[in-house]
Order: C-alpha cells, then structure tokens, then sequence
C-alpha cells in the first residue's frame, strides 16, 4: 500500500497549480460576476491535455486515470477556480461514452470532450425526480428509425455552453416502475430543444437550466449503448461524478483554507496575529485533519475506480463525497469568521463561497442519501424510504 | 540544429533558504529544489528553435541527486534528452569552476547553440555563461531578449537600460536569456507521462574528462569567508501629513532615487 501519489500525478499537480495561478480567484469571480464563462481557462487548460487526461489515447485523451483528472480539478479549485463542468464533461460523460458509446459516439465526441472543445452537459435531475430517480419520467418512443424524447429536466449545469447533453430517460416499453434507463446524446442544437436558465443565488459561471422536451426529434443513434443495461452505462458515470464532487469539495476548501491562514498570520488585532488565538487556530487545524481525511478517501475511491474495482469504489465514492462536502462548507465557514467583516467584503469572494460551498452537500447526490446508502450497504440497516 | 539548455537545480525563492555552516555551502537539504526561473525561459526559447528549425533539445545538469526532479520538469516541458554531471567531487565548486565542469560535459554532446539563463537566483554571479563560452572558445551573446536564427548566423537583441543592442554571431554559440524573451509553458498531460521515458545520461566527472583537481569546494577559486542572515525589514518611517505630505512623499522616492 502507498500513501504517496506517484511522481507524474504530483508533476501533474504542480503544473496544474502553476497554470491555475495565472487565473486565480479572481479571475474566476471577474467571469461568475459578468456572467461569463471561464472560456480562456478552459481552452488553455484543453490544450495542454489538463481536461481529458481520464480518456483513452486513440481519441486524444490523455490514458490516465479519474485520479488524475480528479487531481487537476482539486488544483484548480485549489486555485480559485472551481470548474464544474469538468465533473459532467470530461468525468461522466467522457466515462459512459468511452466505456458504452458506440464507435460513432466515441468518434463524434470523445476528441472534443478530451480537448475541451466540446462540452457535454448531464441530466438527470427532474422536477419530481432529485433523491429518487427512479420517479424520472422522461420518455423517448420510437417513431420509425427515429426516437421522439418528451419530458423535463432541472437543475442542468452548463447548457449554456454545451454541444450537448446526456440525457437521461426511459423508453416507452419501461416507462414506469424501477428506473431502466435510457441514454441519449441530444445535441443543444436539436430542434425542440428548450433550455431555461434557472435564477441561482450563485456566484458562479456555470448556470442551471430546466429542459423542456416535447416530442423532440432524435436520430436512431442518439441512443447510447444497448438499451437493456442502460443502468450499467449509468452507474458507470456515477463513481467518477462522485470522485470529481469530491476533489471540487476538498479543492475548494483548501482555498477557503489557504486565505483563512494567510490572513489569520497577517492581521493584527492585539498587538499580535490573530491566528496566535487558539479561538481561531482550533477550528482551522481542525479543518486541516478534516479536510486531510477526505483528501484521502477521494485518493482511496479514485485508485479502487482506476483499479477496475467499481463495487469497491462505491462505497469509498459516496465517503469522500460526503466528507468532502461537509469539510468545504466548514472550512468557508471558519475562513469567513476569520476575516471578520472582510469574510463578507466580495474582495475575498468568500461570502460568495457561503452558497456556492453547499453544493457538495445537495449534488449530485445529497448528503442524506449517501448516508442512506451508508446506513444500508456498509451497516446492513433496513431501508427507511 | 541541436540545443542544449543549461538548467541549475535552485532552492525554491519560495522557502527559507539556508547556508550550512559546515563549509559554507547552500544546505541543499533544507528547501525544496526547483528549476533556476530564468532556466524556464531558456528551455522554452530552446524549444520555440526547435519548432521553428527542428533538431534536438538536450538539457544538461551539474548538481547532486535530487536535481533529478528538475531535470524530470525540464523533460516534461519538452526537451527530449538530459545529461546529468553528478558527483560528490564537484560539491562547493564556485562559478568559474562550474562553468569548466559545464564545458568538458559538452564534450560529449553535439551542440550547436547553447542556451542558458543569465543569472541564478541562488548564487547570482552570472558569470557562468560567459566563462562557459571562454572555455569552449565560443561567441556569447549575452542578455537576450530576442533570439533568430538563420543558417549558421545567429541574431540577438542584447538588453540594456537603453534599449537593446543587436549582436550577431556564426554557430556554435553561447546564449544567456533573461524574462523578457518568452513566456515559459507549463508542462502538457501528455508530455508528463513521457518524461520518465526519455533518456537521462548521468556523468561522473572522469566520464567527462573533468580534471578533479579543477574542481571541488578544495580547490575553488573563491571562497566564502562568512556569511550572515539579512538583517530583519526595520520598521518604516511614518510620515504625518501636515498639508506637505506630497513634498515629503516625493523627498522620500528622490532620496531613494526611485524619481
Ligand atoms: C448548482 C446545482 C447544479 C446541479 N447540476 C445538475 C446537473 O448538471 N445535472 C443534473 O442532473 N442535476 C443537477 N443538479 C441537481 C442535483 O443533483 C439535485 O438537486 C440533487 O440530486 C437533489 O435533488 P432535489 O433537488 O430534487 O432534492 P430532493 O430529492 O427533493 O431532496 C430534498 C431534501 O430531502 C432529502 N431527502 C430526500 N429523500 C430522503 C430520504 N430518503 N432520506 C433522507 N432525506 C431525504 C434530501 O437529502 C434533501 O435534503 C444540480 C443541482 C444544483 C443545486
Ligand atoms: C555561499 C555559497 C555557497 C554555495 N554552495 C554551493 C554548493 O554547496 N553546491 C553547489 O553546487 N553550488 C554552491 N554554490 C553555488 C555555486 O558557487 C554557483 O552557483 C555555481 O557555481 C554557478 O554560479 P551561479 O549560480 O552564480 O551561476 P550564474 O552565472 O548566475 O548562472 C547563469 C546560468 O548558468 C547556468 N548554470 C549555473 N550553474 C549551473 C549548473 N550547476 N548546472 C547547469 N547549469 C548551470 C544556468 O543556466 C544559470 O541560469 C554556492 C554559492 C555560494 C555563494
């Protein structure tokens, strides 16, 4: 067993980390603020192979691991610049495709996702479907050769900027009971295809939309993989998502951190630093070893993944999201009361970090519902719902 | 046309660095080793020549083990081949004698331009590139913020406080760069994973014919008599402004010869 990461994955780091400070906390809040997106950060960070360092080679990507493109998001969150879309874009629907796509999928794709080109965006998520998605009741018929999609969506991050979305629904003939879901690749230019932007009190650049399909109009391969394990090609995306949450959660909480120190060694109230009061000092070591601990779960779950051992990674996925969610909304906290009044003057951007840190809690996958799973798998308690 | 990039492991400006008061020699132990900065921007000018007139670029190091590492970021950000000139009898050499031991290990590689940071962050004599050249009985142009290469003749922009001077020479040719001249990459996926595959010739000094006696703390041409710790930042000079503060402000940067 190694506890140290091996010399490529801590080059791959620094470099990330060096790339990462040329942009920076505030370019990222310059962007969330206009209501841009990180367009230059992204399509540097394509170029150098930073994004799709999880894909095969034969179509551009880098033939590393979900390790390594989970380090790259923790840097760069650890930077400033927390980039969501590399959860939906590169680690779930880069996996489902390169793992189920057919090779036309994979050949339309893959090349763009892996050099940032493309972005994909995930739905899942419905009105009535959040914790249980086995109530998702997006339905796709056959018409012909063709598929006709109908349903709604909410909660998609990044349409606004996406070539495309995995969609995520059912077909007619399995439309209700236990979800046996269907994917489909629905390009944001299809006609039909309606996308809301969702008013968030998030300072961010990626922004929610609901989707609002009637009938929309999709070519036979639209559909990925082989309709009857339509749960295999799900769950496959899951660990990943899991794993990239994860490193977005501990990434953040390391900047959280990072500014609470260097201002807590700074700022003089008492004729000393006010890190030297141990009323402080406590609460952010002990972020520290919570923050350590998820770090090292994520590590954990990413080399089980990357091992071909996707039961294993389950259970270590849903931990380090859990530990990681809750250790990024503890270390904005402590960062903010740290600053005092300056933890809420958007110079710092950590007010802002007040409601962006919660995501890790809510998505994509709730706190209750890993600790359901936790309860249930790891423990063997009844199921409650 | 083959290249070679001199790259000095250096502590990084970033840590406390230290001397060990054994021998007064840097204490490599105590801080973390990164690449000279200016060697990042000669390794990238090496490797914009190389796209611009193909070749080779091979990067060569004189420093203990751990300057593995910074040969590996060398090699990730392109370079396709090291040398590395390591052995315990070059420890505590001085600039002159470094640039000796640089010149007998370019025996052993075919070269046609050597590129290398102007000065380290560490030692900052910046006289290895010039003594270097001396040595090899080479052209040096020195300070360049601006390198083309065309045939055989090569052309710099040599930096100065007025301006630039254009110097020109024929290869082979000695070249030390400062920041001004590009903007160094940051290594690609891609080429991180390659890095460790790519070939590291590691030198003792009698495979590059280096004569022990030219070398070594022993028999430095200086020596480092003592040293002391920069004396801590004194607290500074509150001015009240009574109506005058913006004479006083414009004393201060005169008298500091900032205006
Ligand atoms: C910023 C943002 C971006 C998102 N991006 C995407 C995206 O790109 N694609 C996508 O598909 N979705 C996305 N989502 C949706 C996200 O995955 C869901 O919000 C999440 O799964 C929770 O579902 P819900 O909002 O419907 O909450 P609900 O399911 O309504 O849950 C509400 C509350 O009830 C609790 N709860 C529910 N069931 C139980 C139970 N059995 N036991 C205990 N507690 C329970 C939950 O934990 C939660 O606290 C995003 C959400 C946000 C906020
Ligand atoms: C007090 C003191 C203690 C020292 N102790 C040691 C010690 O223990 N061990 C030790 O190795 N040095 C030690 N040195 C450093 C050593 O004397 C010089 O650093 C070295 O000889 C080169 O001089 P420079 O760094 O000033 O080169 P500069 O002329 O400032 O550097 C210009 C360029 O030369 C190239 N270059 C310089 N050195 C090398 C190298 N080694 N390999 C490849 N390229 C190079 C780089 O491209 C660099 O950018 C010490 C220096 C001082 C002042």
């Amino acid at each position: 067993m190694s506890f140290t990461e091996p010399a490529e994955r801590v080059a791959l780091r620094e470099a990330v980390a060096g790339f990462a400070g040329d942009y920076g906390a505030q370019y990222f809040q310059r962007k969330a603020r206009a209501g841009e997106y990180l367009t230059e950060l992204w399509a540097a960070a394509g170029k150098l192979g930073y994004l799709g360092v999880n894909l095969p080679e034969e179509f551009g990507g880098g033939g590393g691991g979900i390790g390594d493109l989970a380090a790259v998001l923790e840097e760069l969150s650890a930077a400033g610049c927390p980039t969501l879309m590399m959860v939906v874009s590169p680690a779930i629907c880069g996996t489902v495709l390169a793992r189920f796509g057919t090779p036309e999928q994979q050949q339309r794709w893959l090349p763009g996702i892996a050099s940032g080109q493309s972005i994909l965006a995930f739905a899942i998520t419905e009105p009535d479907a959040g914790s249980n998605s086995h109530n998702i009741t997006t339905t796709a018929r056959r018409d012909g050769a063709d598929w006709l999609l109908t349903g709604r969506k909410t909660f998609i991050s990044g349409v606004d900027v996406a070539d495309a979305v995995l969609i995520v629904g059912r077909t007619e003939d399995a439309a209700t009971g236990r979800l046996k879901p269907a994917l489909f690749v629905v390009p944001t230019d299809t006609a039909g295809f309606e996308a809301r932007p969702i008013e968030m009190d998030l300072v961010s650049p990626d922004h929610q939309f609901g989707l609002f399909l009637d009938d929309v109009r999709l070519p036979a391969d639209a559909l990925v993989g082989d309709p009857d394990s339509g749960l295999l090609h799900l769950f496959a995306g899951l660990n990943p998502e899991r794993i990239m949450a994860a490193s977005l959660a501990t990434g953040s909480a390391r900047h959280a951190l990072s500014r609470a120190v260097a201002y807590a060694n700074e700022r003089e109230v008492w004729g000393r630093p006010i890190g030297a009061h141990q009323g402080l000092a406590h609460p952010l070591a002990q972020v520290k070893v919570e923050l350590e601990l998820a770090r090292l779960m994520t590590q954990k779950a990413a080399a089980l993944y990357d091992s071909g051992d996707d039961a294993g990674a389950g259970e270590a996925a849903n931990m380090a999201k859990y530990a990681a969610g809750e250790v990024a909304v503890r270390a904005v906290d402590q960062a903010v009361q740290t600053l005092g009044g300056n933890g809420l003057a958007s110079e710092y951007g950590l007010g802002a970090a007040i409601a962006t840190s919660r995501l890790g809690r809510i998505a994509p996958v709730s706190r209750e519902m890993v600790l359901n799973f936790v309860a249930q798998h790891s423990l063997g308690l009844p199921k409650s719902y | 046309m083959n290249i070679v990039v001199l790259v000095k492991q250096v502590p990084d400006t970033a840590t406390e660095r230290k001397l060990s008061s054994d021998d007064n020699t840097l204490d490599r132990a105590a801080s973390d080793g990164v690449i000279n900065e200016l060697d990042e921007y000669a390794i990238e000018e090496a490797l914009l020549l190389r796209e611009k007139h193909g070749g080779e670029v091979t990067v060569l190091t004189m420093g203990p083990d751990q300057a593995t590492d910074s040969i590996r970021k060398a090699l990730s950000m392109g370079a396709d081949k090291a040398v590395h000139l390591s052995d315990e009898a070059l420890h505590g050499s001085d600039a002159l004698q470094t640039a000796y031991a640089l010149s007998k290990a370019l025996g052993t590689v075919e070269f046609d331009l050597v590129v290398l940071g102007s000065e380290s962050t560490d030692a900052r004599t910046g006289v290895v590139g010039a003594a270097l050249a001396e040595y090899l009985g080479l052209p040096q142009l020195t300070l360049a913020g601006k390198v083309d290469v065309d045939g055989s003749a090569i052309k710099v922009q040599r930096q100065t406080d007025y301006g630039y001077d254009v110097v020109e020479a024929q290869l082979p040719a000695v070249v030390s760069v400062v920041e001004k001249i590009n903007e160094p990459r940051y290594p690609s996926f891609k080429l991180i994973m390659q890095a460790k595959k790519k070939p590291v010739q590691k030198l003792a000094i009698a495979d590059a014919g280096i004569d022990a006696a030219g070398v070594g703390l022993a028999n430095a041409t200086t020596e480092t008599v003592d040293f002391a710790a920069a004396p801590p930042r004194a607290a500074g000079t509150v001015v009240q402004d009574e109506g005058d503060g913006g004479v006083k402000a414009a004393d201060f940067l005169a008298e500091k010869k900032f205006v």
